[in-house]
């Protein structure tokens, strides 16, 4: 089994913030932490299926969540995951201030910024 | 472009056709009047979306074959209206999809192909629940023996039971009939006695008989369901079963009930290419 951290973004559709959460967790595991960092797809974990539990049981995970909603977090909670740690998306837009982060389908400048912070600070607490 | 549709997607998160999945749910909803329902939030707090779930046309996006979409669909009893799954689209387009998240220009093309698809289906799609377009022609591997050729259709959306019948799955419709084994054991196919239309039928249970001199043949389902078409043409022609039984002589269409289900009793090409094999060289035509 695999020992990776498991970063879980919420599902991401509809909002900018969910977006960002979604755009965060592919950098981290992708280009930062490649080595020692996977992602689950949420809409996976929700379905309770065998095998995903399986993967999830007892496992440490970073959730990523775009609203207050905190899907990512209660699912993998729910799954079988230890979450531990809830990253708020909203957290970071509070520091990097702006009046257009972009759309549910594409970042601007600023939405781009507000993913590269949230992804050094989960790379950060992989490392 | 279709409208009022409530698009359900899976999340695609961490598989490229899962990425495609959610990229064309949000095509779909930026360029008309369709709605989003996100499939993790409506798990958990269904309040939010069961208005547009219940009173728009339902389409379901899965990206890979564990079709998250589809089991939160059946999970909340929707009524879909139509189905796609992109590794099948792919793969019926013949288009290569990369391992990788970010989409390039095959995934490109691949939502382009759909949304055209679903854009040519407009509106009549929408009011008339789902006219699934089936393909006219196959491709075939072949089993001889002394003269007869024995054909079986080797594309993906075929599925087989032991009872020598095949469906041929698009979305949530299929196509049934029977194979060449059995037109072949029956030779002339004389009558053809269609299921009813708006019968419900279960898996392995019955969906119409042929008849030749030599004996009567019941189709068994492969698939259950509820019978939306038959194939017209046999009623004058019974002998398009003997010229191609997948093509023109297929038998009817059916509404799915639960594929999900009725798949996992069923075999693919490669399996039934063998029992069908052992049938012919024990079976004297």
């Amino acid at each position: 089994m695999s020992k990776k951290m498991k970063i879980v973004p919420c599902s991401g559709i509809g909002k900018v913030y969910g977006l960002i959460a979604r755009e965060a967790v592919l950098k981290v595991v992708h280009e930062l932490c490649p080595e020692k960092s996977e992602t689950v797809c949420l809409g996976y974990i929700v379905t309770g299926d065998k095998e995903v539990k399986e993967k999830m049981e007892g496992r440490e995970c970073i959730t990523v969540d775009g609203c207050p909603k905190m899907c990512a977090s209660k699912n993998v909670s729910i799954a079988g995951g230890v979450v531990k740690e809830e990253v708020k998306v909203m957290d970071t837009v509070k520091e990097i201030k702006s009046k257009n982060y972009g759309t549910a389908t594409r970042l601007e400048a600023d939405g781009e910024a507000v993913v590269n912070a949230i992804a050094a600070k989960i790379a950060g607490k992989i490392a | 472009m279709v409208e009022n549709y409530a698009v359900l997607p899976c999340n695609g998160l961490d598989k490229c056709a899962g990425a495609i999945s959610r990229e064309l749910a949000i095509k779909l909803c930026e360029s008309a009047k369709n709605e989003i329902i996100c499939p993790v939030f409506y798990r958990v707090a269904e309040a939010k979306y069961n208005k547009i779930a219940c009173e728009r046309t339902l389409l379901v996006i899965d990206g890979c074959p564990t079709r998250c979409a589809s089991k939160l669909a059946a999970e909340k009893k929707l009524k879909t209206s139509r189905k796609i799954t992109i590794t099948e689209e792919a793969k019926n387009r013949n288009i290569e999809l990369a391992n990788n998240l970010r989409l390039g220009e095959n995934e490109n093309k691949l939502i382009d192909m759909i949304l055209a698809e679903l854009s040519d289906a407009g509106g009549k799609n929408a009011q008339s629940s789902d006219k699934v377009q089936f393909p006219n022609e196959f491709e075939y591997i072949t089993y001889q023996k002394d003269k007869f050729i024995f054909r079986l259709p080797k594309n993906a959306g075929f599925f087989f039971n032991e009872n020598d019948c095949w469906a041929y799955v698009i979305g949530n419709r299929a196509r049934i009939g029977v194979t060449d084994f059995v037109q072949k054991s029956l030779s002339d196919i004389l009558y053809f006695f269609p299921p009813d239309i708006g019968a419900k039928i279960d898996q392995f249970g019955e969906a119409g008989s042929v008849e030749s001199a030599k004996a009567v043949v019941e189709l068994i389902s492969p698939v259950s369901g509820k019978v939306v078409a038959i194939n017209e043409a046999l009623e004058q022609k019974p002998e398009l079963i003997n010229e191609n039984p997948y093509e023109s002589g297929w038998i009817a269409e059916l509404e799915l009930a639960d594929f999900e289900e009725d798949k996992q009793l069923l075999i693919g090409c490669d399996k039934y290419f063998e029992i069908m094999k052992k049938k012919v060289d024990e079976f004297n035509v």
